[in-house]
């Protein structure tokens, strides 16, 4: 039994202990799997099960990576950005300075008065705005949108989109879009919810199409107090402060200055004298875009091209708070800079207005002691200038109330009888000192220039580099001067070619030798920042004046220049090392001179971080630290291996770079390759396959790469050196000097008017012919025509120019059109700035703000497009046709007249193809010399007389050269927007009433057709024999069916009667004649008998009638009778 | 001599670095006075290869406006638009077709359609960068500025040597929207020397004696030398009789150094030894090896001149030390286009060591940023 239940009991599992399958659990177990990720637990899961789906996957998921990919750029935007402009633009009466007002508001928690010109504000730690309202002008909806970042784009909801949104959306698309935001207003104009909602959504698709679909537009849903909710305002200022920004391609090779200052600073005694006298004009405002270079020409939109006479940068007037460690904005750093607004009480400083705000901070009294310390500290941390200079420039005071007194004024009388007033506080730290020191010199600035303590500070600090540069000069003069003696004692002049080896040799070794400081041997003595050097010309001629001994005088060191500089100057140009003349080269194949050289070269030593042996060292000590070239032992041979090395490193360590310093930086980057090798090999996250974005990647890191060396090659410079080398960099604050300015600039200043400042790059400031493409728009009523007045926005520029209008044929020929084509583009030539290529412009056909002529135009955009290529001549050709008629023909040769006047004009069309209206193609061969013009031509068949003989040719159009850019700003206040240039062609007739009388051509008249007579037909005389006789022509004589007799007769033979033959006929006609007589006797007989037959045919009938009538009466009257008497019976 | 600018218009004075200021003024558009050229010699005014150079400029420029004074020695100079297309000049021969092929390599990236210039005068001459050098060394200069080589090619048709010349080359260029930065501070070690050595109406044998001389001495230092030599015969050795001889270092990191020599003109009274020859070159060759940097010392102001006119980003590069012409050319440069270089020396510090082995080299390194210049005259359709 007990046998039986083991035998019953099946037989459990027994997992494997051994062998294949054991060992393969065991490798499984071994991993830990609870990290493992579901595809390395079970991979056969995710295996590949179809390689056409999996292809599939894999190309669509290339595909969206692709797509988000672009051109990685450098990104340019420095560490201090400028304040972003924010534009709020919108038709009048939307509500633009409302909502402006209230930003400010909430963003710095003060009101203020007026809103003209930028506002600049800092609203967080890292981002500062300019706030600027967009007047109702096309010329200013223009320029915001070449400069504003964000665009506050503002609209009554009530009344919908205007035109002039439209225009402006398309300004932006033309000049690179900056970031729109859409702004409905007014919304509780509309009193039904349900017309409300449907007014958003409307509203909000129609701006979808325009900007982009999901742009953000925001709705302000009402004004309570004269003020936006505030709330939704401080939504809007969040979206504002948050927002980022991309490059256009514009900006970023542009640099451009949004002024928000300006200053006249004409002596007052010339304006006084001649009021339209050009004035001297300084711009304040922040640098944007790149770098602004000191000397590049740039340009005032509205004024023209102007050239800065000086260009510094000042201390920002509204900076960013100190990068102290804190959450918020403090109250006081929330600042706030408008000028043009004349915001607060404003306080002069040097350069620079502040503007105090009146805030609840500024009542906040700190205790002095602080404030002394703090001041301080500040004047510590702050210094930039060394002690010699702020010796210079710090003054003392005698007298608390006195007058500050500097070094250099000491001698100045003038200065010291100057009494100035003090800050009554009578605080005498050094730090309110400086201040005090600076309101001195503004005060002064106007009387005497040159007592200003920064500029004469400027004047110390040249001094000294001159003095440097002195004795650099004097000790090549001397060296020179040496080898002058030791070699030849003749004349200098005559002789120096001889010894121009040598003096090349010795100028090279000099130059080595003081190339330490090797800017100035280049660029000599360079303006550095804002310093400008003056007084260097006196101390040459100071120095030149020097005499020895009263006779003799001394070869300065200026004049050595000058005698060197003579000698350059005609020299022949070589660009050689050794210019024009061998020198002494080391014998290289010494030994000694071997040794030197002989380490560039690939079998020489190599430098500590290249040589292989080396690395491999190092790659042993990293492995094994703990034997560092110690001893070991070689097992399998046995030997032993001791340190020898030491010695040897010893003696080459000479010959050795850099071993030392190297050796911790090749461990470091080796750590770092082989922390990055393990992490691709060891964990690779999944086991896709991944494409190759390798190039991608490339680029992008080059791209960075760029960015970083971009911002970190300067950065621990100098700064004025640093604007030497790059310009003035983005976000400085920057005070142009513009000379020669109108004066109807300052006069007709308008602070509501932005003020533009483009800088060009190189050859922008030229002229030249630009050739674009363009299109209608589509909105624009009219088309245009070519060689009408245009207004074109371009670059930075407005200008008014003559365009030409062309299609390019198959053979890149530019055919001229004479009016644009509907819907396509077209070409167009016109007489320009030199501007890169695939800029965008926009044309106009008026800038002003007329209400007439924008309603007939509808819409004031005419056409938009992009430059294609500049040149400095046009080839733009247009169709001609020549036409001639034949004055003699001869088999196949015919005399043509009248195509040209002249026989040199025949002379140059020789050999050129002629036509017939009939398709008869022929060619031009040589001029007559009777009828003047007409020429003999060959024909490829007979022509006949009544043939038309054209010749088809191209003329060449010029382009008129006619510039004039848009100056609006000029312009007196209030027809700032009544810009008027040349006028078309068509407004002047229609202003003079002149019509033209048409061209009779083209007058249209009755059309008189005369009948088609066609020739008989004649059938020849063979042919008629043949005829059958069903078709031979038959003499009919009643063929010509007209009833003259005398044609009738024309072709026939006369009769002549016999005499008895006669009085037959003559007897039969009187026969005739009396028969006819009766006849016609009896008819009218006839006729009267009938007549009278009827007469009495008519009156018997009337008579029975009569008689019927009576009788009828009768009965009439006996039935009436009878009937009365039988009435009474009734 | 510092320029002063009148009326947007930039007066120089004297003759000196002509060639320059002709080609700055195309590039930047910037109108250029030049006075007193040769005023007090006895052979005032404007040389015939200057006039030469005028009308290259010239050709391939349109729009250009050049007014000379009735003396000559007073040029204004109005540039036009870059056209560049094929073109022959017949160059003067009295200088090498290197005068002009520099102003051309220089402008080329710049033109509206690629540059294919024909070139006929003297190929190698002493005043002037003979046009193997340029093919050697400047073309891998251009080559990291543009970085793709479509079509950037100088064939040496024929050699002329001076004084009648008879050379010919053909140069072609691409052209770019812009040039990219460059940074470049390593040059690396010299690993191979090439050269070519030719002799035009003379005995063969002076051009293997040549290679004999050269090759003793840079085979001292690394084995791998080959030296060509180009035997010229008939109508291909040009007008004149001359021999001469140009090496080429490559280092590993694509640098090319180059030297070159000629024998003296026919008719100077002295003959030259073509051992000599050889062995004057290889040491000029050392010597530049010597000078280190990552371009050749002849072709400083080409690299300065194209850092300059890159992107608006900072390009670096290390090279030698400055020649006066190139000192001169980054003065220019400012001048024309307000772009200042920082130039720092570069000292080794195992120098110090041997401070007896003579003077001390010291490389430059050259930061700037760029002008972000375009190529305005190309075409977009």
């Amino acid at each position: 039994m007990a046998d039986d239940s083991i035998f019953d009991k099946k037989k459990s599992h027994h997992a494997k202990q051994a062998g294949r399958k054991a060992d393969k659990k065991k490798k499984k177990n071994q991993i830990d799997q609870s990290n493992l990720s579901a595809r390395q637990r079970n991979p056969k899961a995710f295996a590949i099960q179809s390689a056409v789906r999996a292809e599939r996957q894999f190309r669509r998921r290339e595909d969206v990576i692709a797509k988000k990919q672009h051109i990685p750029q450098v990104d340019k935007t420095p560490l201090e950005p400028p304040p972003i402009v924010v534009a709020v633009v919108g038709p009048p009466r939307v509500g633009k300075t409302t909502l402006i007002n209230n930003l400010i508001k909430s963003f710095i928690k003060t009101n203020v008065t007026s809103t003209k010109g930028p506002i600049t504000i800092v609203t967080s730690k890292k981002r500062r705005i300019t706030l600027i309202e967009c007047n109702n002008d096309i010329n200013s909806m223009i320029d915001i949108a070449k400069c504003a970042d964000l665009v506050l784009l503002l609209c009554d909801a009530s009344f919908g989109f205007e035109m002039e949104i439209f225009e402006f959306l398309n300004i932006c698309q033309v000049h690179g879009m900056p970031k729109i935001m859409g702004v409905l207003t007014h919304l509780d104009m509309i009193k039904n919810a349900k017309k409300l909602k449907m007014t958003k959504k409307t509203l909000k698709h129609r701006f979808w199409t325009e900007v982009y679909s999901g742009a953000k537009l925001f709705y302000l849903s009402g004004i309570i107090h004269g003020e936006y909710l505030r709330n939704e305002i401080k939504n809007l200022s969040r979206f504002i402060s948050v927002m980022k920004f991309r490059a256009l391609s514009w900006r970023t090779s542009h640099a451009y200055v949004l002024a928000d200052r300006m200053e006249d600073i004409t002596s007052q005694d010339s304006i006084r004298k001649d009021p339209k006298v050009s004035r001297d004009v300084i711009l304040y405002g922040y640098v944007r875009g790149v770098p602004l270079l000191k000397d590049s020409a740039v340009h005032i939109a509205g004024v023209g091209d102007m050239k800065i006479s000086e260009l510094s940068y000042l201390p920002d007037p509204c900076p960013l708070p100190s990068s102290e460690k804190k959450r918020h904005l403090m109250e006081r750093e929330r600042q706030i800079y408008a000028p043009f607004s004349g915001v607060g009480g404003i306080v002069y400083d040097k350069d620079a207005v502040y503007i105090e705000l009146q805030g609840s901070h500024s009542h906040k009294k700190e205790d002095e002691e602080t404030n002394e310390k703090k001041a301080l500290l500040k004047n510590v941390v702050e210094t930039k200038e060394t002690v010699d200079e702020q010796m210079q420039d710090s003054g003392f005071k005698l007298f608390s109330g006195g007058a500050v007194i500097y070094p250099d004024m000491l001698k100045d009388d003038e200065y010291l009888q100057h009494s100035k007033e003090n800050d009554s506080s009578g605080e005498s730290d050094i730090g309110t000192d400086e201040e005090s020191d600076n309101d001195s010199g503004i005060d002064q600035s106007d009387k005497h220039k040159s007592k200003v303590p920064w500029e004469n500070d400027s004047h110390s600090e040249c001094d000294e580099e001159i003095e440097f540069d002195e004795k650099d000069n004097h000790s090549e003069s001397d060296r020179s001067n040496e080898s002058d003696e030791d070699t030849n004692k003749d004349e200098f002049s005559t002789k120096w070619k001889e010894r121009l080896s040598e003096k090349a040799t010795m100028a090279y070794f000099d130059r080595q030798s003081t190339s330490r400081n090797i800017m100035k041997l280049v660029y000599g003595e360079f303006e550095v920042g804002n310093k400008i050097k003056e007084n260097q010309n006196e101390d040459k001629e100071n120095e030149s004046d020097e005499e020895i001994g009263g006779l003799f005088k001394k070869v300065t060191k200026s004049q050595k220049s000058n005698q060197k500089e003579k000698e350059q100057l005609d020299v022949d140009e070589c660009s050689h090392f050794y210019a024009l003349d061998k020198p002494n080269t080391r014998d290289w194949t010494k030994e000694v001179n071997k040794q030197v050289i002989i380490n560039n070269f690939v079998t020489g030593k190599r430098s500590a971080d290249e040589d292989a042996e080396e690395l491999l060292k190092l790659d042993d000590a990293s492995d094994e630290e703990q034997e560092l070239y110690g001893d070991f032992e070689d097992l399998e041979t046995g030997e032993k291996h001791v340190v020898t090395e030491g010695k040897e490193k010893s003696e080459e360590l000479g010959l050795k770079r850099k071993m030392e310093s190297t050796k911790s930086e090749i461990l470091d980057k080796k750590m770092k390759l082989k922390a990055k090798f393990d992490a691709e090999y060891d964990n690779p996250d999944d086991h896709r396959i991944k494409g190759d974005h390798s190039y991608y990647e490339n680029l992008k890191a080059e791209a960075l790469k760029q960015s970083e060396l971009n911002k970190s090659v300067f950065e621990n410079l100098e700064d004025g050196l640093r604007i030497e080398l790059e310009g003035f960099r983005p976000g400085l604050y920057v005070r142009m000097l513009f000379k020669q300015m109108p004066s109807e600039f300052v006069s007709n200043f308008d602070e509501s008017y932005p003020i533009l400042i483009g800088a060009l790059n190189m050859a922008e400031q030229n002229i030249g012919f630009v050739s674009c493409k363009v299109k209608k728009h589509r909105w624009h009523k009219k088309i245009l025509k070519t060689n009408d007045p245009l207004i074109i926005s371009l670059g930075w520029r407005r200008f008014q120019t003559l365009p030409i209008y062309s299609k390019i044929e198959d053979d890149l020929k530019n055919r001229y059109l004479k009016y644009t084509p509907e819907h396509v583009t077209c070409n167009m030539h016109f007489y320009g700035p030199i501007t890169p290529q695939n800029t965008g412009f926009l044309a106009l056909q008026t800038v002003s703000n007329n209400t007439n002529e924008i309603r007939q135009l509808g819409f004031r955009i005419a056409a938009t497009g992009s430059v294609n290529e500049i040149n400095k001549s046009t080839q733009i050709m247009k169709k001609l046709k020549l036409v001639g008629t034949p004055l003699k023909i001869y088999k196949k040769t015919a005399f043509i007249k009248d195509m040209f006047t002249s026989t040199l004009e025949v002379g140059k069309f020789e050999g050129a193809r002629i036509k017939t209206v009939s398709g008869i193609r022929g060619q031009i061969k040589k001029a007559l010399n009777k009828p003047e013009g007409a020429f003999r031509a060959t024909f490829e068949d007979k022509i006949l007389m009544s043939d038309i003989i054209f010749c088809r040719t191209w003329f060449k159009v010029d382009v008129t050269k006619f510039y004039a850019p848009v100056v609006n700003l000029l312009l007196p206040l209030g027809t700032k927007n009544a810009w008027q240039g040349m006028k078309t062609k068509g407004q002047l007739k229609r202003e003079h009433d002149i019509k033209n009388e048409p061209n009779t051509d083209s007058l249209y008249t009755d059309v008189v057709r005369q009948p088609k007579v066609f020739k008989p037909l004649i059938i020849p005389k063979e042919l008629q024999k043949r005829l059958p006789y069903r078709f031979k022509p038959k003499k009919k004589s009643n063929k010509i069916s007209t009833n003259n007799t005398k044609e009738k007769f024309e072709n026939r033979i006369a009769v002549i009667k016999s005499p008895y033959e006669q009085n037959v006929s003559k007897v039969m006609k009187m026969v005739r004649t009396n028969y006819q007589k009766k006849k016609k006797d009896h008819k009218e007989a006839t006729k009267e008998r009938i007549i009278k037959h009827k007469k009495k045919q008519d009156e018997e009938e009337w008579r029975k009638l009569k008689r019927q009538k009576e009788l009828k009466k009768k009965i009439c009257r006996h039935l009436s009778k009878m009937s009365s008497k039988r009435k009474p019976q009734m | 001599m510092p320029a002063t600018i009148h009326n947007d218009v930039i007066v120089y004075k004297g003759s000196n670095f002509l060639r320059q200021r002709l080609l700055l003024s195309t590039l930047s558009g910037r109108s250029v006075r030049i006075e007193d050229i040769r005023s007090t010699h006895d052979d005032p005014g404007l040389r015939e290869y200057e006039v030469n150079l005028i009308r290259l400029l010239d050709k391939i420029t349109n729009g250009t406006r050049v007014e000379l004074s009735e003396t000559g020695t007073s040029l204004y100079f109005q540039p036009g638009i870059l056209i560049g297309g094929q073109l022959t000049h017949t160059c003067c021969t009295q200088r090498g077709i290197g005068y002009y092929l520099e102003v051309l390599l220089a402008l080329g990236p710049f033109c509206k359609e690629p540059l294919n210039a024909v070139l006929q005068g003297v190929t190698h001459h002493d005043l002037d960068v003979s046009v193997d050098k340029l093919k050697a060394a400047a073309l891998p200069v251009l080559l990291k500025f543009i970085l793709v080589d479509d079509g950037l090619e100088l064939k040496i048709v024929r050699r002329g040597a001076p004084p009648l010349g008879g050379g010919e080359v053909v140069f072609k260029c691409p052209v770019r929207r812009s040039l990219r930065p460059l940074q470049c501070s390593k040059w690396g070690l010299v690993k191979r020397i090439r050269g070519v050595v030719y002799a035009l109406r003379v005995s063969p044998t002076m051009a293997n004696r040549v290679v004999e001389s050269a090759k003793g001495v840079m085979l001292n230092f690394l084995p791998d030398v080959y030296l060509n030599t180009d035997q010229c015969r008939g109508s291909n050795a040009g007008k004149s009789p001359g021999f001469g001889i140009s090496l080429v270092a490559e280092t590993n990191e694509k640098t090319f150094y180059c030297a070159e020599a000629k024998s003296m003109e026919p008719g100077k009274g002295e003959s030259t030894l073509p051992e000599d020859l050889g062995a004057e070159c290889a040491k000029r060759l050392l010597d530049e090896i010597h000078r280190g940097g990552s371009v050749d010392s002849s072709f400083q102001w080409l690299v300065a001149l194209w850092m300059a006119l890159g992107h608006k980003d900072v390009s670096e590069c290390v090279v030698g030390p400055l020649s006066e012409y190139t000192i001169k050319f980054l003065q220019h440069l400012k001048e024309f286009f307000g772009v200042m270089f920082k130039l720092e020396v570069i000292r080794d510090d195992n120098e110090e060591s041997d401070d007896e082995q003579g003077p001390v080299v010291q490389n430059v390194k050259m930061t700037c940023v760029g002008i972000g210049y375009v190529n305005i005259s190309r075409r977009i359709l």
